[in-house]
């Protein structure tokens, strides 16, 4: 009897499930389907589940003209970019509110996440006119520096839950030994926060990479990223659905990727290294 | 989870010996604070420049088309034209609606998601590993996605809609003024339930099992155990997540750019959407930046008063 109804439990229990993945992940496949359908299926009605795939929309965007691969190319550089840039700043951050008890401590980690709860539109035209003003319109530079407002923030906060694992004994030895914080920060701590920092720069990335308002003032025909290009199709005469499936799905695969190797990771990503997943 | 917040308070009692006592080396005591201050300055540079600017040109006339510097200085001309001008109230309502009603209904249904794979059934860890995949995709790819779903000819959604017999709105779900918010708001929530569902997941694993035994024993219900017992234990995480997740729908502008642009009429228009109306389509710097403005009182005040009240008894 018992073993019947958790049967019946159990069936309910995974027919709720599928309900559920139906609902979030079949939206993705069916945009992504979209990128490989021949175009008098893209609308069909009733919608057509089975069709001759085709790669034409792909190798258009992607190979030949292949408009959208330096696109991807500039989303690369920009997303790198902005992470390379922001270990310097956030990395000694994280260590100095790790370790040392500093007045105001809570203050400065609120001040940071609310950083990133700041309107992005907001500060669009003011950086659209001061990167016009001193030259760098256009440039990924000026997106690499913007977008250390969204990477700083993050990187700190989760870079701290990092380092706030990391035995404080480990340390204290060193100190003994006469060694000074700044070895100890370069020698001690950075060697064994190595994959806190490798996770820390793979979600910095997703969130740079994903960004697209920055880029949509700041970045010029030669600099613009894939979400940039996607938008391009959009505005142009007639809308090419499988174009912009097969640039978007491009834009997709990234995040996603990094988001399954570092399945162990994403709970500590997504809530800033407040929860340990 | 609890053994690991054990750890980490046992890591921060001797932290206050590292307060250097011996004066031998004095550049110590700054170094805590030479440490931060790259990243603060770096971040009050990027910070301070539009709102100082946005400041400023909110009291002049300046539309970029015509001039390339403010043309004017004309008081409060601009702020009163936005409070007064037929936008920003709509939007401001919207922008309201929508965060509210998403966060709610993010943070339920995620907390539904989460109970669901809390069971722990084979296949259950898989599926929460691919089930976070919407939340990792661009909000304007989100947009694009479901702009092809709701798509009048031949939108899944569409489709579906009609199939079950509720039928979707003659001008499309996108073109309709009574569906148009609900179409963002549901494109939204597709996206960020999965955020909710995977970290209160996560949250609720770190509540002590023996806990919960405990009260099982007494007699409690599964949901009163929820209740009393589950959801303070996870509170602080969620109150992060749920003031996080508040802004950044409160701050939606992608997906409103692809979907609706706001329209029809200002039925999905939201605050950030008429920012970006104002400021790059119209090129008025003066009325985009008095906007800025009023967006930046709002968000200081929610924010402010959810801190407030939120972390006042925090320990760090």
């Amino acid at each position: 009897m018992a073993g019947q109804t958790s049967f019946i439990r159990n069936l309910a229990l995974y027919a709720l499930l599928a309900l559920t993945m139906l609902f979030f992940i079949g939206p993705i496949l069916w945009f992504m389907m979209l990128a490989i359908r021949p175009p008098s299926s893209a609308f069909a009605m009733p919608p057509e589940f089975t069709f001759t795939p085709t790669a034409n929309a792909l190798i258009y965007t992607m190979v030949d003209p292949g408009e959208n691969a330096p696109q991807a190319v500039n989303s690369m550089i920009v997303a790198i970019g902005a992470v390379v840039l922001n270990l310097p700043f956030s990395v000694p951050a994280a260590y100095s509110l790790s370790r040392f008890k500093i007045r105001g401590k809570k203050y400065i980690m609120l001040w940071y996440l609310g950083l990133l709860m700041a309107p992005p539109v907001a500060f669009l035209i003011p950086y659209f006119i001061l990167m016009k003003n001193i030259g760098l319109s256009g440039s990924y530079l000026s997106m690499v520096l913007v977008l250390q407002t969204l990477t700083i923030p993050f990187s700190i906060w989760l870079m701290k839950s990092f380092i706030d694992e990391v035995p404080f004994e480990i340390e204290e030895a060193a100190r003994v030994d006469g060694a000074s914080y700044l070895t100890i920060l370069t020698r001690i701590i950075l060697p064994l926060v190595i994959p806190g920092l490798v996770v820390t720069s793979m979600f910095a990335f997703v969130f740079a990479w994903n960004n697209a308002a920055f880029p949509l003032v700041l970045s010029s025909q030669k600099t613009a990223t894939l979400p940039i290009g996607t938008l391009g199709y959009f505005a142009s005469t007639g809308v090419t659905w499988s174009y912009i499936a097969s640039a978007a799905v491009v834009a997709m695969l990234p995040p996603m990727i990094i988001f399954l190797v570092f399945d162990k990771y994403v709970v500590r990503g997504l809530t800033f290294g407040a929860l340990k997943g | 989870m609890s053994d690991n917040s054990l750890m980490v308070s046992d890591v921060r009692q001797p932290r206050n010996r590292l307060r250097p006592k011996s004066p031998n080396n004095r550049t110590k005591t700054y170094l805590p604070v030479l440490l931060i201050a790259p990243s603060v300055i770096l971040l009050i540079l990027l910070i301070a420049y539009p709102l100082i600017f946005a400041l400023r040109n909110s009291f002049y006339f300046w539309n970029l088309q015509t001039s390339p510097e403010p043309v004017q200085f004309v008081g409060l001309a601009n702020y009163r034209m936005v409070l007064s001008g037929p936008e920003f109230l709509p939007s401001l309502w919207n922008t309201l609606v929508l965060a509210v009603s998403g966060t709610a209904t993010q943070f339920f249904l995620g907390l539904a998601i989460a109970l669901l794979l809390a069971n722990k059934l084979p296949g259950m860890s898989v599926s929460r590993a691919i089930l976070i995949m919407p939340t990792t995709i661009a909000p304007v790819v989100v947009g694009f996605l479901f702009r092809y779903m709701y798509d009048p000819s031949g939108g899944l959604a569409t489709w579906l809609l009609n199939v079950v017999g509720i039928g979707a709105p003659a001008a499309g779900i996108l073109g309709s003024v009574n569906t148009s918010l609900v179409a963002i708001l549901v494109a939204d929530t597709w996206q960020w339930t999965p955020f909710f569902a995977i970290t209160l997941y996560a949250a609720l694993l770190s509540v002590s099992p023996d806990l919960i035994e405990a009260a099982r024993l007494d007699g409690a219900s599964a949901l009163t155990i929820l209740w009393r017992i589950k959801l303070p234990l996870i509170l602080k995480t969620a109150l992060i997540l749920l003031i996080l997740r508040f802004m950044q729908l409160f701050n939606t502008f992608d997906l409103v750019l692809v979907l609706t642009r706001g329209g029809p009429g200002t039925s999905s228009r939201t605050l950030g959407y008429t920012l970006y109306q104002q400021g790059l389509v119209e090129f008025n710097i003066g009325m985009a930046s008095a906007t800025t403005w009023l967006i930046v009182i709002i968000v200081n005040a929610i924010v402010g008063l959810y801190a407030f009240f939120a972390f006042r008894k925090w320990d760090w």
